[in-house]
């Protein structure tokens, strides 16, 4: 039987060839996207799940609320980390880590200096209390006790010690930054599983003592938050979660220094999930070098898999039951050879289930290839090898009967439902009943596409916007050069700045901290003492020489730049002259504003420019020379413009430029940075999406596309007999097309209708994001309409021409 | 006593007005008749064969087969009801395009459940008898229409009805082609199986024991 079932499904494939590709096409699409995304969502679900008692640990993170808004830490003060095993009695085991930058490390016997060695932390016993690691050799209850101790994990013991077994890498000595000694006590296993937790080198807290950050890290206070300091949590089976986080705020507020109640700051300690690590872009993970999963990208990715395989679904409905009438002839004599309604549905399933499977086949080869194009997106860990995981098989499974059924059960019913002996007597081979479902899935599939072009119009609009909307300074044509991080010498970067001074390509040349617009702010408060009363603001910072404003194209509106490079003196933006209460830039002048113990003087104000992604609108700024230069020199760039006919030789230039680095610092690796190519990257995320919603907008458009085609076909065929006669009668070439796609141009407009309003909710909320966003402009609708229609025209004209262009009297003679 | 018919009426509504399809039709069919029903375009021959194959409905009347009322019983078991004692053999042979000829002989057997080593044995039996064996793998499209039909018989055999309902079997043949599956028909009566058909041709009716004239639905004689 179920031979016999596979047997004519397949047959019935093959006779209807292009209704068939049509049909596994769009599954294909529909399950390559869902497969690829299905997988990252896997992936970025099964972060960590592996610890003993995972779900009873927390890291405890810290939010700063004020008045103008929450920042957020996933620190917390050292001394918290002292009382809390001791003060709250929900806590089991508390972890306090710190984790640490070294310069460099050397293995004794080794010759070579590994440098800035990444995932180093200085801990104590209580971290493997928490965290369950396998012990490959040393035990974790003495590994860490006392100074000058380090346990590795296998993975980093190999690479110090190569060719040695964990019981023989300890005892080895590992120098650290060319004076801490420490002597290797445990070797841990790495996690074989998927995990935030990448630390690799575990120094015993005490060895810390001999570092130059010794107080920060061992002692702290209450009233500072480095983010290295982090706090983990093992609660008790039963812990009260309520009490705990009431605790917590207590000892918040117990620890509010005097300033902070003056001006409504509290820092707030919340217990942040284990699970939670992997996704909260507020805290961050430790591996800087990948961001957070977004669980908002995730699910908008479940939604795009899910509208692709339902808009394939609706082409498999809607073309079996346009077909219905040619297989009713088939129903008919099977019912009359004593064939039950449900083993004709069970047929029918099985013919979808055969027709899924080939779907399911191609998609695989699609979706490696999507897997490539989507590369960017996909965490680098995850490779598309993790299909063969059982969760995924099953899940696959189960994805494919589901859509068997969802795309099988309905025209499987309706075909069975057909009474023998009226298909037999040819009175029901004009099966138009069902005509009133297909128009509807019809509609919701092109408003799906629409959707999707009305907001791949939209973004793509918003990035062009983004990207050249004037941001109040210069950004073509110039570029700077960083200095490596750990050179502090001054001397250093001012021989370099005079090499480049003296490129006759360069037109202007300056030292100072990063561009105008960048990922990184400096900020502090100051006060100003204004007549009416005290005013408190949190002032942005640049820094910058004496050509750094000109250079950048920064405008003054009143006074001057700074007179030197060092000196003390602000020039400040018109959002800070606002905010600190000035009606006029010279109001301005000469006022005194309180930067910590200096008294800073306002000599000039700048034309407002954007110091961020447009997201964000313009903060109170000011630009100052380096004025702490003794302690730390903020002058780490060396900022350079081109001058207008350098686009030629740019390539030469930037040869002599990078000659010129490492001359200066040799070894190092050079990079110039293009201010508007910096610029752009501030927009990543959003031409992610608009790649995004490319890709979603032409497989959408494909499945729809693919499904009308089907239509068309089956129409026109349905309609040979009428076309003649109207042809016959004196109908024109454009007569006959206007009537056989007017029924579905009706649909396709009817799904814009639904469609636009639609779209512009979810787009406004969009860009609710930006400080600055395009408008909704009437052509993007007009544009994805009028784009719908014409390509709607151009399939069904593919079908009716030739329709209609048949010879009337072939067309007729078959009657 | 196969079948029994007892004041049968079937209609339609037209206009408000009752069209009768088949008017007070009563019959009575022994095992191993072979009954003629004449009548012309429209009389009701088919919708009479119909409800006999119980593939459609009457509002009025008693229709017993086997002992079994067959206007009381439900679908599925006057289903079951044909699929076990009634072959159907149509005017346009009804095989099924996308089967070869060994695969549409086979379909019924498959309906009943029977198991593959016995049903390979049946098919093979009636190809045999029927000759066909050489075409069993081709479709009904590479058939002439006499080897469609006898495709059709030999399908409607298959199963070992009681009955066999022809509805204007050779309505489609030429008068030679006719011929032959007339008298496969009455050979398969004289062994027994009881046979139903319905013709306009006076010679074909001949073939059967018993001629019932149809005209409007009623029965005349």
């Amino acid at each position: 039987m179920f031979k016999n079932y596979i047997k004519i499904a397949w047959r019935n494939i093959w006779k209807n060839k292009l209704f068939s590709a049509i049909n596994i096409i769009s599954l294909a699409i529909g399950l390559s996207a869902s497969f690829v995304i299905g997988l990252m969502v896997y992936y970025d679900f099964t972060f960590d799940k592996f610890h003993k008692d995972g779900d009873r640990i927390y890291r405890v993170v810290s939010e700063f609320q004020s008045a103008e808004g929450s920042f957020y830490n996933s620190a917390v003060p050292v001394p918290m980390c002292n009382t809390v095993e001791e003060s709250f009695t929900a806590v089991d085991k508390a972890a306090y880590f710190y984790t640490w930058n070294a310069v460099n490390v050397k293995p004794q016997q080794s010759s070579q200096v590994y440098k800035d060695p990444d995932f180093v932390m200085f801990t104590e016993a209580s971290f493997f209390e928490v965290f369950d690691y396998n012990w490959l050799a040393g035990h974790a209850s003495q590994a860490l006790e006392g100074p000058g101790k380090v346990v590795l994990t296998q993975n980093r013991a190999t690479k110090y010690f190569p060719n040695l077994k964990p019981e023989e890498v300890v005892g080895n000595f590992l120098t650290y930054n060319d004076s801490i000694q420490t002597v290797v006590t445990g070797v841990v296993a790495d996690f074989t599983e998927r995990t935030d937790l990448i630390f690799e080198e575990f120094i015993s807290l005490p060895t810390a003592a001999q570092t130059n950050q010794a107080e920060g890290i061992l002692k702290g206070n209450w009233d500072w938050t480095n983010s290295s300091s982090q706090l983990f949590l093992k609660l008790n089976p039963n812990a009260d979660l309520v009490a705990l986080n009431q605790q917590l705020k207590s000892l918040s507020e117990k620890h509010q220094s005097e300033e902070s109640k003056k001006f409504g700051q509290l820092q707030v300690y919340h217990l942040q999930p284990l699970a939670d690590l992997h996704f909260n872009e507020d805290y961050g993970k430790f591996d800087f070098s990948s961001a957070t999963a977004s669980k908002g990208v995730l699910t908008s990715l479940i939604y795009i898999a899910l509208f692709l395989i339902a808009l394939g679904c609706f082409n498999f409905i809607n073309l079996n039951t346009a077909q219905a009438s040619q297989r009713a002839k088939e129903i008919g004599i099977r019912k009359t050879l004593g064939s039950s309604r449900s083993q004709l549905v069970f047929q029918f399933l099985g013919e979808t289930l055969l027709l899924t499977l080939m779907a399911a086949v191609i998609s695989i080869f699609l979706a490696v290839w999507l897997f490539e194009v989507f590369k960017e997106y996909i965490p680098q860990g995850l490779k598309i090898s993790l299909v063969a995981s059982p969760i995924i098989l099953v899940f696959i499974v189960l994805l494919l009967i589901l859509i068997t059924l969802v795309s099988g059960l309905y025209p499987g019913l309706v075909l069975s439902g057909f009474k023998p002996i009226k298909v037999l007597k040819g009175s029901q081979n004009q099966q138009e009943g069902k005509a009133g479902l297909r128009k509807v899935l019809t509609v919701l599939q092109f408003a799906v596409a629409q959707v999707f072009i009305i907001s791949t119009l939209l973004v793509g609009k918003q990035i062009h916007f983004l990207i050249t909307k004037d941001m109040g300074f210069k950004k073509d044509a110039v570029a700077y050069i960083s200095t490596p991080w750990h050179e502090q010498s001054f001397s250093k970067k001012e021989v370099l700045y005079n090499k480049l001074k003296a490129l006759p390509q360069l037109d202007e040349v300056s030292l100072g901290g990063m561009p105008p617009a960048s990922f990184s702010t400096h900020s502090s408060s100051i006060l100003y003492q204004s007549k009416t009363g005290e005013v408190k603001l949190d002032l942005e910072q640049i820094y910058g020489d004496t050509s750094y404003l000109d250079l950048y194209g920064i405008e003054l509106l009143a006074g001057r730049s700074i007179l030197n490079d060092t000196i003390e003196e602000y020039v400040i933006n018109e959002t800070a002259m606002k905010a600190l209460g000035f009606k006029s830039p010279e109001e301005a002048l000469q006022q005194r504003v309180l930067n910590g113990g200096a008294d800073i003087p306002i000599v000039g104000v700048m034309r407002d420019f954007n110091q961020r992604s447009l997201e964000s609108s313009i903060k109170p700024m000011a630009f100052t020379g380096d004025i702490s230069r003794s302690n730390y020199s903020q002058f780490r760039n060396i900022h350079f413009s081109f001058p207008a006919a350098a686009e030629k030789s740019l390539g030469q230039t930037l040869d002599k430029i990078k000659a010129s680095y490492l001359e200066v610092y040799p070894d190092q690796e050079v990079e110039v940075h293009f201010v508007d190519e910096s610029i752009s990257r501030f927009y990543q995320r959003e031409q992610r999406l608009s790649k995004l919603l490319n890709w979603a907008t032409g497989l959408s458009v494909v499945i729809s596309c693919l499904g009308l085609f089907g239509l068309v076909i089956y129409t026109t065929n349905r309609r040979t007999k009428e076309i003649g006669i109207r042809k016959v009668l004196g109908a024109s070439l454009l007569q006959l097309n206007l009537l056989l796609c007017k029924e579905f141009l009706i649909l396709v407009l009817i799904a814009f209708v639904l469609a636009a309003p639609v779209a512009t909710w979810f787009l406004r909320v969009w860009l609710q994001d930006f400080a600055y966003r395009t408008n909704l402009s009437w052509w993007i609708f007009a544009l994805s309409a009028l784009g719908m229609i014409a390509l709607a025209l151009l399939i069904m004209s593919v079908r009716t021409v030739a329709t209609a262009m048949k010879n009337p009297v072939k067309s007729l003679r078959t009657e | 006593m196969l079948l029994q018919l007892n004041h049968i009426y079937k209609w339609v509504k037209q206009g408000g007005k009752r069209v009768f399809l088949l008017n007070d039709i009563s019959l009575q069919v022994e095992e191993g008749k072979f009954i003629s029903i004449m009548g012309p375009s429209g009389s009701g021959k088919s919708t009479l064969l119909n409800v006999v194959g119980m593939l459609d409905e009457f509002q009025e009347g008693e229709y017993n087969f086997l002992d079994e009322s067959v206007h009381a019983l439900k679908e599925k078991h006057r289903s079951r009801l044909y699929k076990e004692y009634i072959g159907f053999v149509f005017q346009a042979y009804y095989l099924i395009d996308e089967l070869t000829v060994y695969e549409n002989i086979e379909t019924p057997l498959l309906y009943k459940n029977i198991k593959s080593s016995e049903r390979k044995a049946l098919v093979a039996d009636i190809l045999d008898r029927f000759n066909i064996v050489g075409k069993k793998d081709l479709f009904p499209s590479q058939l002439s229409g006499g080897q469609q039909q006898l495709v059709g018989i030999a399908r409607a055999l298959i199963a070992k009805p009681k009955l066999i309902l022809a509805d204007e079997p050779t309505g489609n043949l030429n008068s030679k082609q006719g011929e032959e599956i007339m008298q496969l028909f009455k050979e398969l009566n004289q062994e027994g199986v009881t046979i139903i058909q319905a013709t306009h041709s006076e010679a074909n009716a001949e073939y059967g024991n018993r001629i019932i004239q149809l005209l409007d639905g009623s029965m005349r004689a």
